[in-house]
């Protein structure tokens, strides 16, 4: 089974990232959700509309699939013609609708272009553009930044925020900084299973079961840590990972614990200088990675 | 049926923005003035008989290469999800695609017009027998296209919708050719249900209700078996 036991409520004027390493099962939650792949058990709605009316729900929903197919040997403006006559668009307002997606993705330029001409950048815009055609009401976007320039990173996630603010947004990626910039709230999910939800400080909230702090030492280092081992028995000590000795990593699994007094105390009897003194907290990135098993 | 115009007019697009669907029409046109070139010059015959009899065989060859790209293709890329999505059923889909091929084949059929007319001509044209006859070959190749659309839902890749395709035709042509073989009994009732054999004897200027009704419900099987086909990963 891809996907068991997911159980999620996405709001309206919510953009909601849907984050997990490869093969967690992102894609088929969202195929699902679009009506394209039927789920052997369970249930969901959107936009108030059961899964089983299938057509229904494609009427409502924007879907951008994965690496964002659309018919390369049609020019731009004729598949955005042809995705709009399917939504049922009358023939006046299509026209008009072409041209505001167009706009709204900066494919004006490009419209008269064969796609299997253009950038991949380009034609996940194409993409994006088709999905919005029909002004739906829900969103759902499968790895909408991949493969984009840094440049177009920013405008898509612009546009999808613009968005947001009015629709309800459902965004999958296996890239953290994108999700965590593009969304409002973020759910993790692994090996088909719903691992943490929320917005991105309440889930590095979660992380900080202790507190740590980063030291930068000149002078004694190793007086320095006897005097902390001393003090707090229970303080574990680290190098920061590279060669540098004069930094300490200290970690306390009590949140309550006094780290920065104790290390202070524990200066002036080594004769150590503190230069630097950084508390630090968990990042996204160590929840991503302690809820997905280090995996991705 | 506005969805069904839509996806035909995609078709009909995509077709005249390559050179496939000309190269198709070309070279049919080029294969079938062979034909009928034949047996004028060198039969000395104004006459379109032999060239009926032998459009079975053209059509063999050349609707599997109209029709392979049609659904194979749509898998292949990734644009059948964002078809699938879209607000249209199945059944939609596959008459869409089946009206495209048929109105190229339709074109391709108009084009070989120029042969009786330039016959007439020459010499006196049975026009009963060569409208039987056209109706018969536009008949047979809705059938061949259904059954060739069918072909290019079971896979993801254009050539092995081809050959699957033209190895279901040629499992007909064979039968046909074959039926002398078998007891009398047996060729009854394979005359029966080929669609080469009731196609021959349309082009012999008889046309039946039954035969008519026989292609178009063959015709319909296979389209229908093309939308359960694509329905099918729902089941799964």
């Amino acid at each position: 089974m891809a996907v068991g036991d997911l159980s999620f409520h996405v709001r309206k004027g919510e953009v909601m990232g849907l984050l997990g390493p490869n093969g967690a099962g992102k894609s088929t939650t969202l195929m699902m959700l679009t009506g394209f792949l039927p789920p052997s058990s369970g249930s969901a709605t959107v936009a108030g509309i059961s899964l089983d009316d299938t057509l229904g729900i494609r009427r409502q929903i924007g879907y951008l699939p994965e690496n964002a197919p659309s018919y390369t040997d049609l020019d731009v403006q004729s598949h955005l013609r042809f995705v709009g006559r399917m939504h049922g668009l009358p023939v006046g307002t299509l026209q008009e609708r072409v041209a505001a997606v167009a706009g709204l993705c900066g494919l004006q330029e490009v419209l008269p272009r064969r796609i299997d001409e253009l950038s991949k950048g380009y034609r996940q815009r194409v993409g994006l553009a088709a999905s919005m055609l029909h002004d739906p009401q829900c969103l759902i976007l499968d790895e909408p930044i991949t493969g984009l320039d840094p440049n177009q990173i920013v405008e898509v996630r612009r546009l999808i925020r613009q968005i947001g603010e009015h629709k309800t947004v459902l965004l999958s990626s296996h890239v953290l900084s994108e999700v965590q910039a593009a969304c409002d709230r973020i759910m993790i999910i692994d090996q088909g299973r719903l691992r943490a939800i929320g917005t991105p400080a309440e889930l590095a909230g979660q992380m900080r079961g202790g507190s740590v702090l980063r030291l930068r030492l000149k002078g004694e280092t190793q007086q320095m840590e006897r005097q902390l081992q001393a003090r707090l028995p229970d303080v574990s000590i680290h190098s920061d990972g590279t060669d540098k000795p004069d930094v300490l990593i200290l970690q306390h699994a009590d949140p309550e614990a006094q780290l920065a007094e104790e290390a202070f105390r524990a200066a002036v009897a080594a004769d150590a200088v503190i230069l630097e003194m950084v508390p630090e907290s968990a990042t996204l990135e160590d929840v991503f990675r302690r809820m997905t098993g280090g995996r991705a | 049926m506005k969805r069904v115009l839509a996806i035909t007019w995609k078709e009909w697009r995509q077709t005249i923005d390559t050179p496939m669907g000309y190269v198709v029409a070309v070279a049919f046109l080029l294969a079938s003035g062979f034909f009928f070139g034949n047996t004028l010059f060198l039969a000395g015959q104004a006459d379109m008989r032999s060239y009926f009899h032998m459009l079975p065989l053209l059509f063999m060859f050349f609707i599997p290469a109209l029709t392979m790209r049609l659904l194979a293709e749509e898998r292949h890329s990734g644009t059948f999800e964002l078809l699938a999505t879209l607000p249209v059923r199945e059944v939609e889909i596959v008459a869409g695609k089946y009206l495209a091929v048929m109105l190229q084949l339709l074109l391709m059929l108009v084009l070989t017009l120029v042969y009786p007319a330039s016959l007439s001509t020459l010499g006196n044209v049975d026009g009963g027998a060569v409208a039987a006859s056209y109706l018969g070959a536009l008949l047979l190749a809705g059938v061949y296209a259904a059954i060739c659309l069918f072909a290019s839902s079971l896979t993801r890749n254009a050539v092995v919708a081809y050959v699957l395709g033209f190895a279901m035709l040629l499992f007909f042509f064979l039968i046909g050719q074959a039926s002398p073989e078998f007891s009398s009994a047996m060729q009854d009732w394979l005359t029966l249900v080929n669609p080469v054999d009731r196609y021959q004897s349309m082009t012999r200027g008889v046309i039946t209700l039954g035969d008519v009704i026989f292609m178009l419900m063959l015709a319909l099987a296979f389209t229908a078996l093309t939308k359960f086909q694509l329905e099918r990963r729902k089941w799964s």
